[in-house]
């Protein structure tokens, strides 16, 4: 088991390529059905930020493209305001007789877990802090 | 020192280690007589899995067995499968975007299966 492999997830739409690719480009098609971004533009170096997660807890996503290949894969960076991790998603399209198989690649999602307080690890870390913080500093200044 | 669970399973030794007590614990010796490197390296490998609570070892007469937990795995697991939901969320909005833009350009389409 590798838990560092990873995400893939893969699906094959009835639609050309060039379609998939501006589903995925285009702003305000991006709107009808991934995120609503301010603004974007499929070239490298481009930087964009939205807020997303769960209803109880939005996480502001700070995200960077860094490979444009039309109609064949987009990259970027993906990380979290406030989390040391950092990761990668990646949009590959494969033109299958005019039918597109779309392929996304999400790498270093382990990289997020350690800053999150749902993981019981931080905790653990956190009581260790607090041990060699506070108490031992009481300890030998008081 | 940090260590953490995926600290521990960054390395390809250790993941070896944990497949390997994974299905029967095993004395260390006999972990080690598995590996070309050195028993002392074996042995640091097996402690930071211990220290971050992937097994435990327990002495047992004159020898020091090496046993899986993998409830620390499965929390991994569990962290990586909410993105491969997220994902695949997401592909299902996609194709549902995809099926209505060719219903607006098709108005005349086959019926749905």
């Amino acid at each position: 088991m590798n838990n560092e492999e990873p995400v893939v997830v893969e699906r094959t739409f009835n639609a050309p390529v060039q379609k998939v690719w501006a589903a995925l480009t285009d702003n305000e098609q991006m709107k009808k059905w991934y995120f609503q971004l301010s603004d974007f533009r499929a070239e490298v170096g481009f930087e964009f930020t939205f807020a997303a997660g769960s209803e109880t807890k939005q996480y502001v996503h700070l995200c960077r493209v860094t490979e444009v290949v039309e109609n064949k894969k987009l990259s970027y960076t993906w990380a979290y305001e406030g989390n040391p991790g950092s990761s990668h998603v990646t949009f590959e399209l494969f033109d299958e007789d005019g039918k597109t198989r779309v392929r996304i690649t999400h790498e270093g999602v382990h990289t997020f877990a350690n800053g999150n307080p749902d993981f019981e690890k931080k905790s653990f870390q956190a009581g260790w802090t607090d041990i060699l913080g506070t108490l031992l500093k009481k300890h030998l200044e008081g | 020192m940090r260590r953490d669970v995926f600290q521990a399973i960054a390395d390809p030794t250790r993941r070896e280690i944990i497949n390997m007590v994974a299905r029967r614990s095993m004395n260390i010796d006999s972990v080690a007589e598995n590996f070309k490197v050195s028993r002392p390296a074996i042995s640091k490998h097996i402690r930071i899995l211990a220290e971050c609570g992937l097994i435990t070892v327990t002495q047992r007469g004159r020898e020091r067995y090496c046993e899986a937990r993998l409830q620390k795995l499965d929390e991994v697991s569990r962290w990586v499968e909410q993105y491969r939901t997220f994902w695949n969320d997401k592909l299902d909005a996609l194709g549902q975007f995809l099926e209505e833009q060719s219903e607006d350009h098709q108005p005349i389409k086959k019926s749905k299966k």
